[in-house]
């Protein structure tokens, strides 16, 4: 049943819409242009990676493999030396396979070195099955504790 | 423009001359206004949304349009084979064409238009009423049922629309006492839209249904009939019913403008005639960007709340506003 109170109160309806998207209209727009502007990824939690410690300038990772055995998808391959004349072991590989993780992050709470964090990386993409493998170590480059032995 | 005037009529005559530069020009423009409108409908969908819209293509996305034209015309012309070939094939040139008759009626200023009617507004109804032929041809020349329902959908909603448009104007000439879209220019002292609010408002309904613009887009509906009259469309045919769909906007909000926000008239028009047209594109331009705004809020409405909606309301009042303009005229010009 069309009233004149209905017509009124459709037509402030009507208004009321209008100036709803008409605000919107003259605020600041919320979405980013992606590859030109990037989010703020501070508190992302991506692929792990191992940290950089500012004493030594490099990584702390003993081979304890205490990661490898807590992870629940078995993403891990770490291998490791002990140099001559340090006490503790020194990683020598450190493979992560990226498309069976679920960044539970359960190596990071066992790490007993603490040297391993969530990486902010978050748009990572592979073809191919193999080059989702991370390799940790890459980053570092020649590791200057291992330097004089045979790998 | 009278150089290049005089220099076509050496060839062509001077009423030859005239033809082909006017068409020339008013076609250069309409492609123009289609490829600046598509630009501008997806910046206010863009900007109703928090979203930034184009950007990539030229500063803000301003040639984005460009590109999708070449597209468009690099397309291949697919005719589907059970179509009934030549309605299927004329009707996105049938739609095309008096949009651009309307555009040339149009009073740009001063006394000029690119073609003189006596009875302009007559002329402007009857050729935007074409409008609604061309879309039943296209949809049941297609041989698809979506487009055979979106044509159906587009011929019962001119029953609907129609009349309050034709009722609204009609209030328009009841007070400028003519047909002629100049002399109803040059008798808004005061635009019509303050002497006749509820008439602008019913024909601004009217025009936006008329263009198959939401929340009337009933006839393309994408989300119930796939495109609806021009599902069977491809490359540059489809792009013929977008350019017209774009071209009716501007034209019909010119008509608007002319009718009821006083044309070409503003601040210094009279003395400057090279005014005229910016007012009268300004006018239009507003009128245009409100019905994008209106696309962007309000929901598609069902045909048959279309059909109550004009029938029940939009006819009646309309009516009444005739009626309480024609007492109220009477009773001003009684002795």
């Amino acid at each position: 049943m069309i009233t004149p109170r209905s017509v009124l109160s459709g037509l402030k309806s009507l208004v009321v819409g209008l100036g709803v998207t008409g605000r919107h209209m003259v605020r600041p727009v919320v979405t980013l242009q992606y590859p030109h502007q990037r989010p703020d990824a501070t508190h992302w939690g991506g692929p792990i990676e191992l940290v950089t410690f500012p004493e030594t300038g490099t990584h702390d990772c003993i081979a304890c493999n205490a990661c490898a055995r807590i992870c629940p998808s078995d993403c891990f391959d770490i291998a490791g030396v002990r140099p001559p004349g340090l006490k503790k072991m020194r990683a020598t590989r450190f493979l992560l396979d990226f498309s069976t993780c679920s960044l539970c992050g359960l190596c990071i709470d066992v790490c007993p070195t603490d040297t391993l964090k969530y990486s902010e990386r978050y748009d990572d993409v592979a073809y191919r099955r193999d080059l989702t493998v991370n390799d940790l170590l890459a980053p570092f480059g020649d590791d200057p504790f291992l330097a004089g032995t045979q790998p | 423009m009278s150089a290049l005037h005089g220099l076509a009529a050496r060839f062509l005559g001077d009423f030859g001359a005239t033809l082909v530069l006017g068409a020339g020009f008013i076609l250069l423009y309409l492609t123009f206004n289609v490829l600046f409108l598509i630009w501008l409908e997806r910046k206010v969908s863009a900007h109703a949304q928090r979203r930034l819209g184009p950007m990539e293509v030229g500063p803000h996305g301003a040639l984005q349009t460009v590109a999708d034209m070449l597209k468009l015309l690099s397309k291949q012309l697919v005719t589907p084979l059970a179509t009934d070939t030549f309605t299927f094939l004329f009707a996105p040139i049938l739609i095309f064409i008096p949009t651009v008759c309307l555009a040339s009626l149009v009073p740009l200023g001063g006394a000029s238009a690119f073609a003189e009617m006596p009875n302009g507004l007559a002329v402007v109804v009857v050729l935007s009423g074409i409008t609604v032929i061309a879309i039943f041809m296209a949809g049941w020349s297609s041989n698809n049922k979506y487009a055979v329902l979106g044509g159906m959908r587009s011929v019962a909603q001119v029953v609907a629309y129609e009349i309050p448009v034709l009722l609204s104007a009609l209030a328009v000439v009841l007070i400028a006492q003519t047909l002629d879209l100049h002399a109803i220019v040059a008798g808004q002292r005061v635009p019509y839209v303050v002497v006749e609010p509820v008439a602008a408002l019913i024909f601004f309904i009217g025009i936006t249904a008329e263009t198959n613009r939401a929340p009337f887009d009933i006839p393309e509906a994408e989300s119930e009939l796939v495109g609806g009259f021009h599902t069977e469309y491809a490359g540059m045919r489809f792009a013929l019913f977008f350019f017209a769909e774009y071209t009716n906007m501007l034209v019909l909000g010119a008509v608007g403008a002319t009718l009821f926000l006083g044309g070409w008239r503003g601040p210094g028009a009279e003395a400057h005639p090279w005014l005229g047209p910016v007012y009268l594109l300004l006018k239009a331009y507003a009128v245009v960007f409100l019905m994008m705004w209106a696309r962007w809020t309000f929901p598609r409405l069902r045909f048959d709340q279309l059909m109550n909606f004009a029938w029940k309301l939009l006819i009646p009042v309309a009516l009444v506003n005739l009626v309480v303009t024609a007492a109220v005229l009477i009773a001003v010009q009684a002795p």
